[in-house]
């Protein structure tokens, strides 16, 4: 039992923290939301840095670290509100080494490893809300390999990705495929989201595919179950900077010839967002430390811990725009940036009733010993 | 980082959980795991069978007869007598009062007071609170004048827990009005049964005598009695609270509890009634959080990095959650927490005559009899130890300055 990092981890957050810094001012970020919501020069300087290659094994091109590693990569991406999608990668890679043929990790992990490729979860469909076994894709047999008809929804930066990892029924059993944007029968309609980022609509008509994982649910299970552990690292740090913004704020404004920070009613909410950015972080490490457990357990850890997470970070975004007053409220000052991408995780792969409603299924009898 | 326990410390948890399992009265984790009323006996044998082993000034340096383990084991032990039913163990001795004669007693204090609180022989209580000296501690107003080889001390105590059956209690008492409130304070340790106590019962809003009022009329104590120095007893009971405290969360016991409440959410039919596991649910991820905060900080306390001064939060949640699951636990009974049985929270009820013909008065239920009487108890777990709201204050201030 043990909480430390290691000197390595220290380093690499020192890295991503100098490099967010430096490299991705809020007028960054708004240039690049405004363009679009995504910046291809701002995520080859991410894959520069070896982010993008995190957890792909070092025989295909990565570094072969693991999920404390990547926890603490995406802490300090949170603090900075980068908005490009690193957990994306880091998950597919991740699913490709694991699920994936020799030939097919051939093919794709070193490219996504190394940033030159970006390859994305489309999973989520109109009906299935968080539902991961919802799935009315379907895929048929064809020679030479799978052709698969569907719409998938809040495809991250899904017009402009280069491959998609797509659920799809093979008959009545789903299966994990990879699709190419640019084959035939794929056609995208792309969007903002309201955190400033990008996503898209993927409709796939005949659409050719190459099989990843006939046990599909386990492999997207396994998927957005990093995906979960990526979000509360990512929703961690941007808590702590809009808390910390909060906190400068409470200390500066003056009202009634003092500043706002002296009263009690504000303190007290101060105190209470600590306790709960406090809780996130015991929960994001919690979600690490069990990203390499069988499943059942991880599982139910990944829903306890988003749970706690969603809470969290509603409560700290909410409460962030409440304690600046009337500036919160404006799109000009950064916290209510903050507000919104935390209103986005707290919605991605699950939100805090979907996972409320996981924890209370899949709760056992004993409470045991949990660590 | 890592979640697991090492080698060693597996060891040392099943070690604890052996020896515990063969040393805990069967009849006292009984009572425990059903929230029946504990004696003074039950309490004091717990303590005595633990004073044996050398195990119940279990933070205690080696050096002082304590078995010198470290934050980790320390909490594996509490830990393992809590999932075993064992009685809480009363903090006045061991972990209040130790502590401040082994930091700043005389060795004749230390020689004379030690043993018995190693032992479990001596019972201590607090004299802290004050009617007029609640969160506003340093106001306190029992007056202590020097007259010779003695003091002599006058002024009233309340809240004081088990005083009923106090033979010694540690006071905070003035010795001074001058200057700032904090630097007029002495620590004073007082027998009980001095001529001039009077220990009055507070009966509590569950009916349980749990905490006294101590009246103190000119009572004499010699001034070896003194702990320190004069009027610098404030710091010394601040070096209590300056050491960081993961068993304020009271964790343990709250993993114990959720199991009760979900065996009693399954007798009462409403574990499977979707609104109300969501709030089991809920509890069992509010505590295992509330266990993760507290193994950051042991962990930290272990190696020393990465310091984490969270011990206000750590009170306010672990407070917040017993209050929780004792609620929980009385809605899940439903009207039927409703009858105030008295005999029913003590052990070996058996029901009433009336209670056989469960048809016609179904009050059968034994689990059912405590609940709503522990709801109202634990309300005092965010007033007590400094109250939620001056948690909040001091954790404010570590943020805001």
């Amino acid at each position: 039992m043990d909480f430390d990092f290691s000197d390595e981890q220290e380093q690499l957050r020192e890295a991503v923290h100098k490099w967010v810094g430096k490299a991705y001012t809020f007028e960054r970020r708004r240039a690049a939301s405004i363009a679009g919501g995504f910046d291809a020069a701002a995520w080859k300087e991410m894959a520069d840095l070896g982010l993008t290659g995190l957890l792909a094994p070092e025989s295909l091109g990565g570094m072969g670290l693991g999920p404390v590693e990547a926890m603490v990569t995406i802490e300090e991406l949170g603090r900075g509100l980068v908005m490009e999608p690193l957990a994306q990668s880091l998950v597919t890679c991740a699913v490709v080494s694991a699920y994936g043929s020799p030939q097919i990790q051939n093919d794709w992990v070193p490219k996504i490893a190394d940033g030159t490729a970006i390859v994305v979860l489309a999973y989520q469909e109109r009906a299935a809300r968080y539902h991961l076994d919802h799935c009315d894709s379907k895929a048929v047999q064809v020679p030479g390999g799978y052709v698969i008809n569907g719409v998938k929804s809040l495809v991250t930066v899904g017009d402009l990705a280069d491959a998609y990892l797509v659920s799809a029924r093979v008959n009545s059993v789903m299966g994990l495929f990879l699709v190419e944007r640019l084959s035939s029968g794929v056609t995208t309609r792309g969007y903002g989201t309201q955190d400033g980022a990008r996503a898209a609509e993927v409709s796939l008509k005949n659409a050719p595919a190459t099989l990843i994982c006939a046990n599909g649910l386990q492999a997207l299970e396994h998927a957005v179950d990093i995906g979960i552990a990526c979000t509360c690292a990512e929703a961690v740090g941007a808590m702590e900077r809009t808390l910390e913004m909060t906190i400068e704020y409470l200390k500066t404004r003056k009202q009634f010839g003092a500043p706002i920070g002296n009263f009690q009613a504000l303190r007290h909410r101060a105190a209470d967002m600590k306790m709960q950015l406090e809780l996130a972080r015991s929960m994001s490490y919690y979600a690490a430390l069990k990203l390499n457990a069988p499943r059942p357990e991880r599982r139910a850890a990944m829903a306890r811990a988003k749970y706690q997470l969603g809470v969290s970070m509603r409560f700290v975004g909410q409460q962030a725009v409440q304690l600046h007053g009337g500036i919160g409220v404006t799109d000009d000052y950064i916290v209510s940036h903050y507000f919104k991408r935390l209103t986005q995780l707290e919605m991605t792969f699950g939100d805090s009733l979907h996972h409320l409603a996981e924890v209370s299924a899949q709760m056992q009898d004993s409470a045991g010993v949990f660590a | 980082m890592d979640l697991t326990f090492t080698p060693e410390e597996q060891q040392f948890r099943e070690h604890i959980r052996g020896w515990v399992g063969a040393n805990l009265p069967k009849d006292i984790s009984q009572k425990v795991h059903n929230a029946l009323h504990l004696s003074r006996e039950d309490i004091q044998t717990w303590a005595k069978i633990l004073g044996k082993k050398g195990s119940l000034g279990y933070g205690w340096p080696t050096e002082f007869g304590g078995p010198g383990w470290n934050a980790v084991q320390r909490h594996l032990f509490e830990e393992e007598c809590a999932l075993a039913g064992a009685p809480r163990l009363l903090p006045f001795g061991p972990v209040m009062v130790a502590p401040v004669i082994m930091a700043f007693g005389t060795a004749e204090q230390q020689r004379r007071f030690l043993p018995g609180i190693a032992s479990g022989e001596v019972w201590w209580s607090q004299g802290y609170s004050e009617p007029d000296s609640g969160s506003d501690l340093a106001s306190l107003k029992t007056r202590a004048i020097r007259n010779g080889a003695s003091y002599r001390v006058t002024g009233q105590k309340t809240w004081t827990t088990l005083g009923q059956y106090g033979d010694w209690i540690f006071c905070l008492v003035r010795t001074s009005t001058e200057g700032k409130p904090q630097t007029g304070i002495s620590f004073l340790l007082i027998d009980m049964k001095s001529p001039g106590v009077t220990v009055r019962p507070i009966i509590m809003l569950d009916g349980g005598h749990e905490v006294n009022e101590v009246f103190f009329d000119d009572v004499e104590v010699p001034a070896e009695n003194l702990i320190g120095e004069e009027n610098k007893g404030w710091t010394y009971a601040k070096h209590l609270l300056s050491h960081e405290r993961t068993n304020i969360a009271d964790v343990n016991r709250a993993k114990r509890e959720l199991e009760r409440l979900k065996r009693i959410a399954k007798l009462e039919g409403v574990y499977d009634d979707l609104r109300f596991r969501d709030e089991i649910a809920k509890l069992e991820v509010d505590v295992i959080a509330l266990e993760m905060m507290v193994l950051r900080v042991l962990s930290a306390q272990k190696t020393g990095k990465n310091a984490l001064n969270i011990a206000g939060l750590l009170k306010i949640r672990g407070s917040e959650i017993q209050q929780r699951y004792t609620e929980l636990m009385m809605l899940a009974a439903g009207p039927f927490a409703l009858p105030l049985i008295r005999e029913a929270m003590e052990a070996g009820w058996q029901g009433d005559q009336v209670a056989k013909d469960a048809a016609a008065f179904p009050l059968g239920a034994t689990h059912c009899a405590p609940l709503a009487s522990q709801y109202f108890n634990n309300r005092k777990t965010t007033i007590y130890g400094g109250s939620n709201e001056v948690q909040r204050n001091i954790v404010a201030q570590t943020l805001l300055g």
